[in-house]
């Protein structure tokens, strides 16, 4: 009888030396799961700020509130502190508390310290507060699409603060303290804290200056125009910095329209880069540079620069007729030379280059100016544009493509392609990221500029720029012309399609010019999708690019070139 | 001159059994404010509420043990028809609206103002007396299974009135207590074979009746396949197990008692002592009920009479089977049911009527 309960004595033993000895440590590994409580320490968010220093986003440090309902002692007094301090509805917070199931409530979000300092000295059981990071843009709307926005939780939603997000968002730490099953720390808990890594500060190409010039004369020829939308780039034609993006209509980056995801997609996509558009006759410059180029390179089918140009209105090509947009009545656009031709923007001369250079070589040359690829921005969706592949191009499509037709471009492949032949024919990799810095601020780590390919020679961009500089003294680029500065450019406006037909009377009027010609600092791109009433680029878009000219020579005191 | 320790007829009998209870009811208040000070603290505001209730049932249990010790056992075998009638009644009695009280979905307890008793507690030591009575005076009859049949009798209505409130472990521990005390009772192995039958058939009916048992037993087999529902009792016993290790943690230094471990006073106090004490703080503890066992075995043994023989044997059983499933239960050995550590898990009808029941076994050593 004893040795059978001393037995069953060693079974009960047994198997308590396994559960407690052999099984203990895996055992407890799972129940430290369910003693421990961490709160989380949100890393301070890297400011954004622009190539000179200017904070374009920062940080204001903001508390949530919240309140574990089993920990409260005092619901009454609890409701009425709370209630009064963040303005909540103390019958809806006692409701919560009372409901139980919940384990936390927030109370409010997004508080300034003085409250919560006020919160902290009633010293109230289960009424907790933690940090978090409320992105503040000093800005507002503009550069809106390019810097893009957070989420609640602090990450990148879109734009630079998307693609940007590895460098920006930092480490979370986190506070980790034992607790009783509802979560009320215990009296002998130990407090591990875990502290947060900060992001980066990052410094963008954008000069803010240039930018909000460029903001304010978008918005009036926006208003003048009655437009769809407006877009303007500027760029360092030196090396591709991105000085300025504007695409407007925008909205402000500190109330972004999150209800009306929408009307949100709409406003905060960078259609300089997203968006494609037939640029029509901007993308002259780049068949008059491959026709230069080929030139110089002894090319027999190309023109040379005195050589004239067979003055009718129209060519007939695989059976179709191109025409030209002037009726060349009254001897318009007769004994055009190349230079003549830009000036006068006329259609046929540079179908004629196309032909003449050929599909293959023409090709090429488009290919080296970056179009049918993305044009490697620092940034997310970009397009492609639209390009007739080589193998199935016809004649009748190359002479459209010629002055601009039949391609579609992103305003950034244009930009950086005039940019590459006005500026000795170098094409780089578009930037908008300049430098990072570590977060004590000490280490700056420049984000080297990117050469990616000759596009022309330098002979060949000096002839290209000095012609486009023509346009703008005595042709369509007349209204960008100021007075000693050496403005080069050239206009554009293309009719838009729907459904593969021309819509009647919508145009996409643009003009991208630069200065000083002879080595030229800034370009612009102006995009005006739209327009009503009058449309031609000469009109509609190249006054804007002189507006923000005049002004950048003012904020950079700039000397006249005499 | 009965009430007389010192009295000629008896022997000074087994002083240090009684040393041993008292010290392991004492023992069970210092483990019981150490489990439940927190939870107390939460859900009463006084940490010492359970302790408080316990200390008043150690003083009671210890008139109870002293008076037992002094009343000749042999005058219980007159009153085991009464007492197991007044346990059936009381058992019954849970049943009727205003009396019973209900807890943890169960109606285990009659209640008396704030004073709750648990009448099945009273019925396991009411049927024990009856059994070691009957058999005694019966002696010659219970070779046959109609000799034994009374004992049979009873002791299915009380596992019957038991099930119902529900309360399974209470029943388990009776059921194994009649078979313990019927094979004691000298019958023949014949008639013992044949009343295993019902038993073995009682089995599956009990998971038919109430399936959540079969859902007690799945989490049994697999706890982590519902770790908030069914498994819970048992991951979080197991946990407090773990934590505690070879060493434990030291006294008053538990996690689990942080709410985690629901029941931690009393149904899984063992789970808190193998955290707090450790495997060896366990083996310790086991030493000393494996010595009031012992005890109660080698009284039971020196009896002369029968009744005395099979009453010391049955209050012995009813503690040892307490803490042979208990431990089994909290170890995850056997499915989780809820039934105390006797003298240490809090609840005071259970503690009461142990030391009441280790007074019995006293006065029986004494009279050896």
């Amino acid at each position: 009888m004893s040795l059978a309960i001393t037995f069953i004595f060693c079974v009960i033993l047994a198997r308590l030396l396994y559960v407690q000895v052999a099984w203990g440590a895996e055992l407890k590994l799972k129940a430290v799961d369910q003693w421990n409580r961490e709160i989380p320490v949100i890393a301070a968010r890297g400011r954004i700020l622009d190539r000179n220093g200017k904070v374009i986003a920062g940080n204001i440090n903001t508390y949530s509130v919240f309140l574990r309902p089993s920990a409260v002692d005092n619901v009454d007094r609890t409701t009425e502190i709370i209630g009064e301090l963040f303005n909540v509805d103390r019958n809806y917070l006692s409701e919560k508390i009372n409901a139980g199931k919940i384990s936390e409530i927030t109370v409010a979000r997004q508080q300034n310290k003085e409250t919560v300092e006020k919160l902290v000295k009633f010293n109230l059981p289960g009424v907790y507060y933690a940090r978090d990071n409320m992105r503040n843009y000093a800005y507002g709307d503009a550069l809106c699409q390019v810097i893009g926005f957070t989420a609640s939780d602090g990450t990148g939603v879109s734009g630079i603060e998307k693609f940007y997000d590895g460098l920006l968002g930092g480490t979370n730490g986190e506070i980790t303290y034992s607790t009783d099953i509802v979560g009320i720390q215990t009296e002998k808990s130990k407090i591990v804290y875990q502290e947060a890594v900060a992001g980066c500060d990052i410094k963008l190409t954008i000069d803010m200056d240039i930018q909000l010039a460029a903001e304010n004369a978008m918005k009036s020829v926006y208003n003048s125009s009655s437009a769809k939308s407006v877009s303007c780039i500027v760029l360092d034609p030196q090396n591709f910095d991105v000085l300025a993006m504007v695409n407007y209509p925008s909205y402000n980056l500190n109330e972004v329209p999150r209800n009306d995801s929408e009307l949100l997609n709409s406003l905060s996509r960078n259609g300089l880069v997203s968006n494609i558009y037939e640029p029509g006759s901007t993308f002259k410059v780049i068949t008059a540079a491959a026709n230069i180029q080929e030139h110089i390179d002894g090319n027999p089918n190309a023109f040379s620069n005195s050589y004239v140009f067979n003055g009718s209105r129209s060519r007939t090509v695989d059976g179709t007729k191109i025409k030209c947009w002037s009726d060349h009545s009254n001897g318009k656009h007769s004994n055009q030379t190349l230079a003549d031709a830009l000036n006068n923007s006329c259609n046929p001369c540079f179908s004629d280059i196309a032909l003449a250079l050929g599909g293959k070589t023409f090709y090429e040359y488009l290919y080296k100016f970056g179009f049918g690829n993305v044009t490697g921005l620092d940034f997310n969706g970009e397009a492609l544009g639209m390009l007739v592949p080589s193998t199935a191009i016809r004649d009748c499509d190359l002479a459209r493509i010629g002055f601009g037709q039949t391609v579609a471009v992103t305003g950034i492949q244009l930009a950086c392609a005039v940019a590459a032949a006005v500026n000795g024919g170098n094409y780089y990799a578009p930037r908008l990221l300049k430098s990072v810095s570590s977060p004590n601020g000490g280490n700056v780590e420049e984000n080297a500029v990117i050469f990616k390919n000759k596009a022309i020679g330098t002979k060949a961009s000096e002839i290209l720029a000095e012609m486009l500089e023509g346009v703008v003294k005595d042709g369509s680029g007349k209204h960008a012309y100021i007075d000693g500065y050496r403005v080069g450019g050239k206009t554009g406006t293309a009719q838009k399609y729907e459904d593969g037909r021309v819509a009647q009377g919508k145009y996409v009027s643009s003009f991208v010019g630069f200065f000083p010609a002879n080595k030229p600092q800034y370009l612009a791109l102006v995009i005006v999708d739209e327009p009503q009433g009058t449309y031609y680029g000469s009109a509609v878009a190249a006054p804007v690019a002189k507006e923000i000219f005049e002004d950048i020579i003012l904020l950079k005191n700039i000397k006249r070139f005499v | 001159m009965k009430f007389d320790l010192l009295n000629n007829r008896r022997k000074a009998g087994d002083i240090p059994l009684l040393i041993c209870v008292f010290l392991m009811a004492c023992f069970g208040c210092l483990m019981i404010y150490s489990a439940s000070s927190y939870t107390a603290e939460v859900l009463y505001g006084d940490s010492l509420y359970f302790v408080k209730k316990q200390i008043i049932g150690v003083i009671l249990g210890t008139i109870a043990m002293i008076a037992m010790s002094f009343l000749p056992y042999e005058k219980l075998a007159k009153v085991r028809i009464p007492l197991v009638a007044i346990a059936c009644l009381l058992l019954v009695a849970v049943f009727i609206p205003g009396i019973g009280v209900s807890n943890y979905g169960a109606t285990r307890w009659i209640g008396f103002g704030s004073f709750t008793v648990q009448p099945s507690e009273i019925a396991k030591y009411s049927f024990a007396l009856f059994a070691a009575g009957y058999f005694s005076k019966n002696y010659k009859k219970v070779k046959t299974f109609k000799g034994i049949f009374p004992v049979l009798a009873v002791g299915m209505l009380i596992c019957v009135l038991i099930i119902a409130e529900p309360n399974m472990s209470i029943t388990m521990c009776v059921g194994l207590l009649m078979l313990g005390l019927i094979f004691l009772s000298g019958t023949s192995l014949k008639t013992f074979a044949l009343m295993l039958v019902p038993f073995a058939l009682a089995v599956p009916l009990l998971i038919i009746l109430e399936p959540y048992r079969l859902q007690r037993l799945s989490a049994f087999i697999e706890p982590w396949a519902s770790p908030k529902g069914e498994g819970y009792q048992l991951i979080q016993s197991l946990y407090a197990l773990g934590n505690g290790g070879f060493f434990g943690t030291g006294l008053f230094n538990s996690t689990q008692k942080y709410r985690f471990l629901p029941f931690a006073e009393s149904d899984f106090i063992l789970a808190i002592m193998g955290e707090e004490l450790g495997f060896l703080g366990l083996l310790i503890f086991f030493a000393f009920c494996l010595f009031i066992i012992l005890r109660g075995i080698k009284i039971a043994r020196n009896c002369k009479d029968r009744f005395g023989f099979l009453l010391a044997s049955g209050f012995t059983l009813v503690y040892g089977i307490q803490v042979a499933i208990n431990a089994l239960v909290v170890s995850g050995a056997i499915p989780p049911t809820g039934l105390p550590l006797p003298l240490i898990s809090s609840g005071n009808t259970s503690l009461i009527i142990t030391m009441a029941s280790m007074g019995v076994l006293f006065n029986v050593s004494r009279s050896n």
